[in-house]
């Protein structure tokens, strides 16, 4: 029976053409099980990561906050105004509606809506009231979302102290870079679903991750002294026709900064303006460097040989040291030979016979050459090094410069000899400050610093800053010595035009001829600190290039008189008057 | 399901497979559902008519239904006359394609149908005319069948159809499906395994070489993108920028339709990711949306067709028929496996569609002629002689 025989074999067959594709089948529904259950984690991630798109929402940025609680840096709700292209249905109608609303010409917003991207910014930091107009004619593709704009109500006032933000609300100078991780706060994102064009699914809705703000920053700067300070500061700079004023006013106990004047200051809600007159065809990198200029911080960028302010310095060494006492005898013939160098006292005819506060008074060039060459180079480098003087303060802003001094191998008499009145070497006013205020204060060689502390938005404390202190550098009766003999300095000498009444200040003056020498250009500063006996509060003004008088104890020392008149009362220290029950 | 007879009024009882039918109706119905819900987001951004895809499909559907009806009306052995004739019109088909041919997604493999605006892939013709043309080759052959001569015969009648699908339309996977429908058929028709063990091991040798000369060698500029298709199979997420993207697109979607899936409209990779998605990707989307449970089912449900297609084979009354029910079993089961297995990566990206349920006129319509074929075969069945 063939057929029969055919018959079965091809039943066979059959079944195993079944069996086989059955097979077949099982093997992808294992391989479906697998897809599906071992490896469906991680292929639903990746499928939501590749459907989500993100939008990140601005957190709000800390304020600043001075000592007395006025907020010097706030944030002002603006708007960002964007085009989607692929949503955009009426492009003439976009580009005319926004180039008229924004103020921008017809190529330049034709230019970004033509641009094939998934989100096109066309300008941000719009203010409210245009973006709402914006937002009312409902077109088709057009964004406006909300966002902060950093503004600080006092306008100039401690301009290069604060510093300001730039378009991604990001610190570029100042106080703003320094404290960005603890201002910037967290930005949120708001994680919609789309589909493969970019185009929102509706009902798939949105999870958002809400921004956290930022925390607040509390300074040790004081508004109402910053305020007062840069006036006195214009009008010095205005009736001296200087170049430029800086005023700096501290604590000299902790090395809280009170105010730092840089006059001119620049306007923070504005800070990429051109002054008047400049030339309109400035390239971007001079552009920048202008603006550079403008946001330079003189306190801390820049150095300047201190002069006869320095003789604090000397006097304190030599006095530590013991190779002078207040006492000690001097004459002053007008000049002193150093090697073969003959190096004038500024009072060409000679001081004559002086003892050590009399010469200090004097601001006697002799005696603190004399006073040096009695340390020797090598122990002049010790208490250079042992006061601070080579390591940067360490102040809580960015960009400070270091100390240019000789190297102990290189220094010679000649070098030592102007080193001891404060020439031929290169500090910041703020080092300057900073280690008068050390030995002074008891010899605690402090931090200066603006930050005190950081705290939520409902103002509880998230941190307190601490800063080094370094403890004897100068012993205490030193310190006080050298106290005595600065209010001496006030009181009777070259500072004379520094006293208040009813206070007792202590204090120096330096008249600075700035290099190249015989270029007529001078410095003239003064360095004040009340009261005398237990400094409380310490100021230097800086009066760079003033025109006619030049002396610092003409220029600065009124300054900083000025300044005390008003700020003592304010800071409630109280004066020898009340002391005595007056 | 044999109890399930129909009493015909002259005849003694005779079997219609009414399982075979309702498993068809039902892929039918569900690949429109799913068709809609695939389709419907992209057809009504490009169309503004969300069941755009859905309408067209209904049509074919409608149209292969009615065929369908008809051929499972006329005795079987009507068709066998036919079998040259059916033959030569699909080579001539196939070779008006290069000059005739309309162009869709980059390849050139549609006729034009004057009159009626509609389009007919000329491989879906050959297949069905392949069938039917070995099915009757091999019933005249009887015994010489058996020899290595005679084998060979039938090899040399299968390629020529194979080879112009090939190189003149540019399919490569319609030439293997036709190859593969046909060696189906010679392994049936012949009692004889080794040879066909030794062949099968041939190919695995051969692939299993080339998929190593491939990878060694590496992504190459100027590349053939079939061996571009290679390496992406390997390691899709290395190219998914380029020719791994579909591939990693469909596995997105299975993996995150897990047991249950999304629910049925639910899928996300729909919305674009998978362009097309109602075509050869159906099944991730499937998968996506009503999960593994979806997945199992759908595999479940062609298994039973491929089962009571091999009933109805193994209960022919004669070669001819059982080896046409044969030929249709091939097709249908070679497709869906090459489907999954490209949509899970289990081999390199081609397109085949889903049979029934992937959106295509031609592939339906023919789909569902064979269907009617093997209906007929099965009517045929006299159930006093089972």
């Amino acid at each position: 029976m063939p057929e029969e025989n055919n018959k079965i074999f091809h039943r066979k067959k059959i079944l195993v053409v079944f069996l086989l594709c059955t097979g077949a089948l099982l093997a992808l529904f294992g391989r479906l099980v697998y897809l599906m259950i071992w490896r469906s984690d991680y292929y639903s991630q990746r499928a939501v990561e590749l459907h989500e798109r993100e939008r990140s929402i601005k957190a709000a940025r800390g304020r600043i906050v001075d000592r007395t609680g006025k907020v010097l840096a706030d944030n002002k709700t603006v708007c960002t105004v964007s085009v989607i292209h692929n949503q955009i249905e009426d492009p003439d109608e976009v580009v005319r509606v926004l180039s008229g609303e924004l103020g921008l010409s017809r190529e330049y917003v034709r230019k970004r809506v033509e641009k094939y991207s998934s989100m096109e910014r066309i300008q941000s930091n719009v203010e409210k009231s245009i973006g709402d107009r914006i937002r009312e004619y409902d077109l088709a593709g057009v964004k406006v979302d909300e966002d902060y704009k950093r503004f600080y109500p006092y306008g100039e006032l401690g301009s290069k102290v604060l510093g300001f933000t730039g378009g991604d609300n990001q610190g570029i100078i100042g106080l703003e870079v320094v404290y960005e991780e603890y201002l910037q706060g967290k930005p949120g994102t708001i994680l919609t679903v789309t589909d493969a064009r970019g185009i929102e699914v509706e009902e798939a809705g949105e999870r958002r991750v809400e921004p956290e703000a930022g925390a607040d920053l509390h300074v040790s700067l004081d508004m109402n002294i910053q305020s007062y300070a840069t006036q006195l500061a214009r009008q010095a700079m205005e009736t001296k026709s200087a170049d430029s004023v800086s005023i700096l006013v501290m604590n000299p106990q902790n090395g809280e900064i009170y105010c730092m004047v840089n006059y001119p200051e620049f306007d923070l809600n504005d800070p990429f303006a051109l002054p008047e007159g400049t030339p309109g065809n400035l390239t971007g990198e001079e552009e920048q460097n202008l603006l550079n200029g403008i946001w330079r911080n003189g306190c801390i960028n820049d150095t300047y040989e201190p002069g006869s302010t320095f003789k604090i310095i000397t006097a304190a060494a030599g006095l530590e040291e013991g190779v002078v006492t207040p006492e000690s005898s001097f004459s002053c013939p007008g000049y002193i030979m150093v090697e073969d160098r003959r190096i004038r006292c500024h009072k060409t005819t000679g001081h004559g016979a002086e003892d050590f506060i009399h010469a200090t008074m004097n601001s006697c060039n002799p005696v603190f050459i004399t006073v040096g060459m009695r340390l020797g180079v090598e122990n002049y480098y010790k208490y250079f090094e042992q006061f601070g003087l080579l390591k940067k303060t360490g102040v809580d802003l960015p960009g400070e410069a270091g100390t240019i001094m000789h190297k102990p191998e290189n220094m010679g008499l000649v070098e030592l000899a102007t080193v001891s009145f404060g020439q031929s070497f290169q500090i910041t006013p703020l080092q300057l400050i900073t280690t008068a205020s050390s030995l002074i204060n008891g010899g605690t060689r402090i931090t200066p610093h603006l930050g005190v502390y950081v705290s939520d938005r409902q103002g509880e404390t998230v941190q307190t800053l601490a800063y080094p202190v370094t403890e004897g550098i100068l012993s205490q009766k030193t310190s006080e010595t050298l106290r005595g003999i600065l209010e001496k300095v006030v009181s009777e000498g070259g500072g004379k035009n520094g006293q208040v009444e009813g206070y007792r200040v202590g204090g120096k003056t330096a008249t600075s001829q700035t290099l190249p020498r015989g270029s007529g250009r001078y410095i003239a500063s003064f360095l004040g600190f009340a009261p005398a006996d237990n400094p409380q509060v310490i100021a230097l003004a800086i009066v760079n290039n003033p025109q006619g008088v030049y002396y610092g104890g003409q220029v600065a020392a009124p300054i900083v008189r000025q300044l005390f008149e008003n700020i003592l009362p304010y800071l409630e220290i109280e004066g020898w008057k009340n002391e005595q029950g007056l | 399901m044999a109890n399930r007879g129909k009493r015909r009024k002259e005849q003694s009882e005779y079997f219609f497979d009414y399982t075979l039918l309702f498993v068809v109706l039902f892929l039918l119905g569900f690949g429109l559902i799913m068709i809609y819900s695939v389709s419907s987001y992209e057809a009504y951004q490009d169309y503004k008519d969300a069941s755009y895809y859905l309408k067209k499909q209904a049509v074919s559907a409608a149209i292969g239904l009615v065929a369908m009806i008809v051929v499972a009306n006329i005795p079987y052995r009507f068709w066998a006359r036919f079998s040259m004739l059916g033959y030569v019109v699909s080579l001539v088909l196939i070779a008006m394609v290069p000059f005739f041919g309309i162009e869709s997604h980059g390849a050139k493999r549609w006729l034009p149908i004057p009159g009626i605006g509609l389009t007919l892939q000329p491989a879906e013709v050959a297949k069905l005319c392949m069938i039917l043309f070995l099915a009757n080759m091999v019933c005249h052959m009887g015994r010489s069948v058996r020899t290595l001569k005679g084998m060979a015969f039938l090899v040399g009648w299968a390629l020529p159809p194979v080879i112009m699908v090939w190189q003149l339309t540019d399919n490569l996977s319609s030439a293997i499906i036709i190859m593969g429908i046909a060696v189906l058929m010679i392994f049936v028709a012949s009692p004889d395994y080794k040879r066909f063990i030794l062949a099968g091991a041939a190919v695995v040798a051969a692939a299993s070489a080339l998929v190593y000369y491939i990878s060694t060698v590496g992504m190459q500029e100027g590349m053939n993108f079939r061996f571009k298709r290679i390496l992406a199979w390997l390691n899709p997420e290395a190219y998914v920028e380029d020719t791994g993207y579909q591939t990693m697109q469909a596995l997105y979607a299975i993996g995150s339709g897990g047991v249950w899936g999304k629910g049925l409209g639910e899928s996300m990779q729909k919305l674009g990711f998978i362009p097309e998605a109602q075509n050869d990707m159906i099944f991730s989307i499937i998968c996506e949306e009503l999960g593994l449970f979806g997945g199992i089912a759908i595999i479940l449900m062609f298994i039973l067709l491929l089962w009571r297609m091999m009933v109805v084979a193994n209960n022919a009354p004669d070669l001819f028929g059982a080896m046409l029910v044969v030929g249709v079993i091939g097709h249908i089961a070679i497709q869906v496996i090459l489907n999954i297995a490209v949509v899970t990566n289990s081999m390199p990206n081609t397109g085949v569609s889903l049979p029934f349920i992937s959106y295509g006129g031609s592939s339906v319509l023919f789909l569902l002629i064979e269907i009617g074929l093997v209906l007929n075969v099965a009517k045929r069945i006299q159930l006093k002689e089972v």
